[in-house]
């Protein structure tokens, strides 16, 4: 590499030098066994395969959206724990953290900006996971856990968000969370015990704030992140991202007590359930340093910038402050669950209890009741257009009433339309 | 792994890591960028060019820019007004345009243990002009416009009590006397046809309160309210008495500050430590002491400070105790002897007022007058009631009813008001039942003050 860049040349001259040897144990790869041993013996990559099938590089299959997932909610814990600097979970002292953040500490708002948007963002961009593994049958033999873990991590991540929405304790918040809490009050048998357990009482007080703050910021963001590390783990273990089978393979159960041990078999990404794909055709993949990690940090950095573009231009919204009697009209729900609470317009218990239920059960069970292999690894397979029907269907009358709930519902919950000005609300006597 | 490749990976990491640096000294700028360090330059500009000599100079020049602040636990307030307006305590700055003016007359209630919110209103916590001065969504407190800034006097002093606030005493008068109590509770006392006003001063701007004043209906719809004919000048006495209905109380040292030492306090001190054991007012009272009527010609002011701190100082051999009262207190109660020839002593010692006189009080007091009229006279119009679209006038309730029915029918009210066309919409207004409110003595002196009403010399043509 004699024309190589500036930094690159740099870089190699640290890596020479007594203290870099000491911190990297294999400098810039020069060779493909440099470029697997850099995979392996570096704990932050060692996480991911010394080697990948070039069909998990391609863009247009995985479209980043998993990744771009993980990286919102590091953006989200960086953010977070410097908004914990400033944030008091008093319902005397929330709200005034938010203006002191916005009008006296340094990019104050700034961070609370970024941490809103990619918090909406990645709301957003798990379901936006959720789908592509749908389209794209990933979720089939070996991975149907993997796929109820990411279902869970999904709703962790409502969890999060919603946990979230409360702490600015302003009416936004204070309105949302009551609207959402009643929501999980509908549910038969225990959901008046739910609803009284995540508020610590009957109303939005002192005891939710403390409660959703702990869960907000120590309880939930752990498992998530456990649970971030299983799936990470999964996708390695069942044989990396989903792809279409090859000609020609063999598609077996290797029976317990007969799984290799070898050490380069280990090495080469070997998975349980199917047959190594090592060996196979090994011109079709590629060693992940530099094609995996470099596309990781670009992609990285592309997602840093969307989200600081969007916390530069656009404020986090922050309302007056919580008023107990005041109730906004209409009161609504964060933006993910306006959907749910349109249905729970036409009824309380259907809309509440029954189908959010019965969406969540099918989604936990999809990867055990649809079992034919055909059409994994392709997106819109042929042989799956009666589940993507089924699913776009579902898909579709989600977003409907989300954006019913969302813009065409005005006061006492009528039917408005978003581009006429709503009639000017006055208080009656 | 070829070349092209990795160049294309190196283009990559150039464009993007230049637009996150981008993005990231863009958003520094913008967050250095603040509207109050200017004004903070502007100032010490300001400092320099008055310095005389080269220490002044110094000082001026060492100014660090900075976010200042008043903190204000007990008022559970922060204001950083002072970061923008930096001079309002330096009296050499007076006539100076904003933000760098003076704050005249501060020495009763100064900054650090008032701030500046308590009166003004507005953000204290915000930095930036539109935030502070609170004009903006989402903050129900914007800036009290300064004519109406006596309104800030009102969440604290008794309106009648502080000669600096004389439109805020104008508009309580009009308030207990034009019967806005009659459907409208203030401090827990007054009728239940209107909301009540303990936090109207929160809620409500200036422009909203004058426009509902004079067509409630148009800012109100459906609203039962008549309109009121007020005068200019009453009408912004009003609203001010309106927007002074905080529902705040001062905690703390501003509860101890907040009585203005008047001889209307003066009076009620009088009335409250029974003064009247032993003195005599206007032929009341008792003899162990001297007759008051015209102690303020007698004594100085000074003499009667040190009198009530130790009569025996001032009066050897005097056998009136010492009572301990505060400053605040003996001054009061000396404004109120020295005023004592020019006051209406009536409502001080109401035994000296005859029932119907009484009665008459009383009916001011619950607002009576807000649907009956003043002195009972009628023509508060409700339309389709079937007393000729009006709220009857009650000056001749003498020849109709009893006293006990009277009474009975202001104790028990009157919800359905009989319609004169029975497919229009009921009155709005009635007769909301008193008996919660008015107490049973006042009632019958509010019976003989009707009672009295009947116009007199008028033959019945029986």
């Amino acid at each position: 590499m004699m024309n190589a860049p500036f930094l690159t040349r740099l870089w190699q001259k640290f890596t020479r030098s007594r203290v870099g040897r000491s911190i990297f144990r294999v400098g810039l790869p020069q060779s493909n066994l440099e470029r697997s041993q850099a995979m392996t013996s570096s704990f932050l990559l060692h996480i991911q395969p010394a080697k990948v099938h070039k069909h998990s590089l391609k863009a247009g299959y995985s479209l980043g959206l998993g990744l771009i997932s993980l990286y919102l909610f590091i953006i989200l814990i960086g953010t977070g724990v410097l908004l914990m600097f400033y944030y008091v979970p008093s319902t005397a002292s929330a709200y005034n953290t938010m203006k002191d953040l916005q009008f006296v500490v340094s990019a104050g708002l700034l961070v609370r900006n970024m941490h809103r948007w990619a918090a909406h963002l990645m709301v957003l961009f798990v379901l936006l996971h959720l789908c592509r593994v749908f389209y794209t049958g990933a979720y089939k033999r070996p991975r149907e856990f993997n796929w109820v873990i990411g279902v869970g991590l999904f709703l962790l991540t409502l969890g999060l968000s919603f946990t979230g929405y409360l702490l600015p304790w302003d009416q936004l918040a204070f309105w949302a969370i009551t609207v959402g809490t009643n929501i999980a009050g509908y549910a038969p048998v225990i959901g008046a015990k739910v609803k009284y357990v995540l508020l610590g009482g009957n109303i939005v007080g002192q005891e939710a704030l403390t409660r959703f703050y702990a869960l907000h910021v120590i309880v939930l963001p752990t498992l998530a992140l456990l649970m971030v590390g299983v799936h990470l783990w999964r996708v390695r273990k069942d044989g990396g991202l989903s792809r279409p089978d090859e000609a020609g393979e063999v598609v077996e159960q290797i029976p317990p007590g007969q799984l290799p041990v070898n050490k380069s078999y280990g090495l080469m990404e070997l998975a349980r359930g199917t047959s190594p794909q090592v060996g196979k055709n090994p011109e079709d993949e590629v060693f992940s340093w530099p094609h995996l990690v470099f596309r990781e940090i670009l992609l990285f950095l592309l997602v840093t910038a969307v989200v600081l573009f969007l916390a530069i231009f656009w404020n986090a919204p922050l309302e007056e402050f919580a008023n107990p009697i005041h109730p906004p009209n209409p009161a609504k729900a964060p933006w993910y669950f306006l959907g749910l609470q349109e249905l729970v317009s036409y009824s309380a218990f259907w809309g509440g209890v029954v189908i959010p239920g019965l969406l969540v059960t099918a989604l936990l069970l999809l990867p055990y009741l649809d079992r034919k292999r055909a059409g994994v690894g392709r997106w819109f397979a042929r042989e799956r257009v009666v589940a993507n029907s089924i699913f776009t269907l579902c898909l579709l009358a989600a977003i409907v009433f989300t954006v019913i709930g969302t813009l065409f519902r005005g006061p006492n919950w009528d039917w408005v339309e978003p581009w006429r000005q709503p009639p000017a609300i006055t208080e009656g006597h | 792994m070829n070349n092209g490749s990795m160049l294309r990976f190196y283009g990559w990491f150039t464009f993007l890591g230049l637009l996150v640096g981008g993005l990231v000294v863009l958003g520094y700028y913008k967050d250095e960028y603040r509207e109050w360090k200017d004004y903070q330059r502007k100032f010490v500009q300001e400092e320099i060019q008055r310095a005389a000599t080269p220490q002044q100079k110094a000082i001026a020049e060492s100014t660090p820019v900075e976010v200042r602040q008043i903190l204000l636990p007990e008022l559970n307030r922060v204001d950083r007004c002072t970061t923008c307006h930096l001079a309002v305590e330096d009296p050499s700055y007076g006539g100076y345009e904003q933000p760098l003016a003076y704050h005249p007359q501060h020495e009763q209630h100064p900054f650090e243990k008032f701030g500046c919110t308590i009166c003004h209103r507005g953000q204290g916590r915000a930095t930036t002009t539109a935030d502070a001065h609170g004009a903006v969504a989402h903050w129900d407190q914007p800036m009290l416009p300064l004519q109406y800034i006596q309104a800030s006097c009102g969440q604290c002093h008794e309106a009648a009590d502080n000669p600096a606030a004389p439109e805020l005493a104008q508009g309580q008068q009009l308030f207990e006397t034009s019967g806005c109590r009659g459907c409208h509770k203030l401090g827990g006392a007054g009728g239940n046809l209107g909301p009540e006003l303990d936090k109207v001063g929160t809620r409500r701007s200036p422009e909203w309160l004058k426009k509902h004043f004079l067509a409630p209906a148009a800012v109100t719809a459906g609203s039962a309210m008549p309109p009121q004919k007020f005068s200019e000048t009453n009408l912004e006495a009003i609203v001010l008495f309106m927007l002074s209905q905080t529902g705040q109380t001062a905690p703390g040292y501003y509860a101890s500050m907040k009585v203005i030492p008047s001889a209307d306090e003066g009076q009620r001190l009088f009335q409250q430590k029974g003064c009247i054991g032993c003195h005599t007012v206007a032929g009341q009272g008792g003899k162990v002491g001297p007759v008051l009527d015209d102690v303020g010609l007698r004594r100085s002011p000074e003499w009667m400070l040190q009198h009530f701190r130790d009569p025996q100082s001032v009066t050897p051999g005097s056998v009136m105790p010492k009572f301990g009262f505060t400053e605040t207190e003996a001054r009061a109660l000396t404004e109120f002897l020295l005023h004592l020839r020019e006051r209406n002593l009536a409502s001080t010692f109401p035994s000296l007022m005859s029932p119907v006189e009484r009665g008459r009080e009383i009916y001011r007091k619950y607002g009576c007058a807000g649907c009956h009229g003043a002195e009972a006279k009628g023509s508060v119009p409700n339309p389709n009631a079937k007393t000729a679209e009006q709220v009857p006038g009650l000056i001749r309730v003498a020849e109709g009813y009893t006293k006990a029915e009277l009474k009975s029918r202001i104790v028990k009210g009157q919800r359905e008001i009989p319609a004169l066309d029975p497919k229009r919409p009921p009155p709005p207004l009635y007769m909301p039942a008193w008996g919660a409110v008015i107490k049973d003595a006042e009632v019958d002196d509010l019976v003989a003050y009707l009672i009295s009403l009947k116009p007199k010399g008028e033959d019945l043509g029986f």
